[in-house]
């Protein structure tokens, strides 16, 4: 657990981070997102001690990180940045295995778990290990990045922007096995971001920041539903808002028992997000869709007049549009 | 990651060749002067003698590389310890102070240290040694500058968020990947040295200096070219071999 207690960061006299209070449970997934410069960054990297504080107090399972010798802290904290920092004269194998040898792990633990991690980033062995960081393309030299950030097994990640210098397609890739691996793992995530796409994706709190300070924080949902101000809802793209509320919402949550009308030709998979049932019904010029289930099989259905009354009753007042 | 350094250019020849041809060469005018003895009685028709005698080539060569080593193997370790030592946190102060005293000592022209070494040292090789070590310190130093602080900060910052300990972060990262650079300054600098090595036979430190020294009191062009040649392929020699060592130094990271 992370806990960062009226933190404040000032360079000489500009204050970088002021009076941020932050609480990340043990397995959760927590975003700091933010325009550039808002200090998202500044305030992962108090976490390990890269930069110090000035003012308040930063604990790590309770114990004042101050108070720990840094070197050791930082073994025990996974670190991700946008540029990889692999190592250019290291091979693929020894960039994994840099902190267990820090560590003085065993070689042949050090060796299994380097095959164990590349395994779990879907690299393959035999055809990555020996290779040097410029023989990578930037998907797979964050794919190392992350393994070796794994490698002696930190309770806590913290992911400096480590999908922005990625192009989309490989971004959306590495987001969802990064989604998939920490359904697994449930490591303790600090993940900053200023793609707040990408922040609704993976994380299970929201942490908004402008000019050192945080906006607002919370569950993604509560921040979609109820943001705290314009520049929030801004950020959580306007007028879009709606849409984004939907890519979070499983299509399963939604629908309704077969009714005794014939069923709809469109199918959806229920485990599909509501965004991509409205997008298959503006494709088909449906109202309805039929929600099947992983073997094809007709489980309910989707309807969109349905859809606008219960986010109407959800909301309070009924609106137009 | 950009690519970098992973181009390989088709040779011609393997890439030992011009150290091995330059040794080769090297051994043949060390062993084998008398056989351009018609060139040099072309030089010099009216000379009693065309082939430089006094001493052998051999042991000149020796006493050639015994001063460029000694001089070498200190500035190497001074260049080295203090490149290293202002670019730590508590030398950072140092810094320009550093870059602006290994200046000064390549200003000097060495022939100036020389004349005042003399006094100091007396006559012989002690003088020539700390003449060239003033000579050949800027390149190593410089480079060694050069190359901490080539190494990429992203880097430097992610070795320390690794939990590297600060010695650590200088021998597993910032050396590995400041070396070629700082090769090509201990190169740049032996090669020099190699050259201005010769001045040492002004001030009766004997070596291959001396056939160049001898033919010009005794206007000997004869001694002169052979001393020059000498020389100039020992340079060339050294000079390939470092080349080999740069490109194994790139060829093959350390792991």
């Amino acid at each position: 657990m992370i806990e960062l207690n009226k933190v404040s960061k000032r360079f000489n006299e500009a204050l970088a981070v002021n009076d941020i209070s932050l609480r990340v449970e043990k397995g959760s997934f927590c975003a700091l997102v933010g325009t550039s410069g808002c200090g998202k960054s500044t305030t992962l990297r108090m976490i390990n001690r890269l930069i110090p504080h000035s003012d308040g107090e930063i604990l790590i399972d309770g114990q004042p990180i101050e108070q720990l010798d840094p070197v050791k802290l930082r073994r025990r904290i996974g670190y991700v940045i946008q540029s990889t920092g692999l190592f250019p004269h290291w091979s693929v194998a020894r960039n994994i295995a840099l902190v267990p040898r820090l560590l003085k792990w065993p070689a042949e633990k050090i060796d299994a778990r380097v095959e164990e991690l590349m395994a779990l980033l879907g690299l393959p062995f035999d055809e990555f290990v020996g290779k040097y960081p410029h023989q990578l393309s930037g998907g797979q030299a964050q794919r190392v990045g992350v393994a070796r950030a794994l490698a002696a097994d930190p309770d806590i990640l913290l992911m400096d922007e480590p999908f922005g210098a990625l192009d989309p397609l490989t971004r959306d890739k590495l987001q969802e096995e990064l989604a998939r691996l920490q359904a697994r793992l449930h490591k303790t995530v600090v993940f900053v971001t200023h793609d707040m796409d990408e922040a609704l994706k993976l994380a299970d709190h929201l942490v908004v920041m402008r000019e050192g300070r945080i906006v607002q924080q919370g569950s993604p949902l509560t921040l979609l539903r109820h943001p705290a101000d314009p520049f929030v809802e801004s950020l959580l793209g306007g007028l879009e808002r709606g849409l984004k509320q939907a890519g979070l919402t499983r299509v399963k949550e939604h629908m309704t028992s077969l009714g005794p009308q014939v069923p709809a030709h469109s199918r959806i998979p229920g485990d599909f997000t509501l965004r991509q049932g409205l997008s298959m019904m503006l494709r088909d010029h449906t109202e309805r869709l039929t929600v099947v289930d992983a073997s094809d099989v007709p489980i309910g259905e989707l309807s969109l007049r349905r859809l606008i009354k219960e986010s109407q009753s959800e909301r309070g007042t009924p609106r137009a549009g | 990651m950009q690519a970098r350094g992973a181009v390989s250019i088709p040779r011609a020849w393997p890439n030992w060749l011009p150290a091995f041809g330059f040794a080769a060469l090297l051994g043949l005018a060390l062993f084998g002067m008398e056989l351009l003895e018609p060139f040099f009685r072309w030089v010099e028709p009216d000379a009693r003698s065309v082939i430089y005698a006094r001493a052998s080539f051999v042991d000149l060569l020796g006493r050639h590389l015994l001063v460029v080593g000694a001089a070498g193997a200190v500035t190497v370790c001074l260049g080295l310890i203090a490149g290293i030592a202002v670019t730590r946190r508590y030398g950072r102060d140092f810094l320009p102070l550093a870059g602006q005293l290994a200046s000064i000592g390549q200003t000097f022209p060495p022939v100036a240290v020389l004349a005042l070494a003399v006094p100091a040292l007396g006559f012989g090789t002690p003088a020539i040694i700390v003449a060239l070590m003033l000579y050949g310190l800027l390149p190593i130093l410089r480079n060694t500058l050069a190359g901490l602080d080539g190494v990429d900060p992203a880097l430097k910052e992610a070795a320390i968020a690794m939990g590297m300990t600060p010695r650590q972060r200088l021998w597993r990262v910032e050396l590995p990947l400041a070396a070629p650079v700082i090769l090509a300054g201990v190169r740049t600098s032996i090669t020099i040295n190699i050259a201005t090595a010769a001045l040492g036979a002004t001030v009766g430190a004997s070596n291959l200096g001396d056939p160049i020294i001898a033919g010009i009191i005794n206007a000997n062009m004869a001694y002169v070219i052979q001393g020059a040649l000498l020389i100039a392929l020992l340079a060339l020699t050294v000079d390939s071999l470092f080349d080999l060592l740069e490109q194994q130094l790139r060829h093959r990271p350390t792991d």
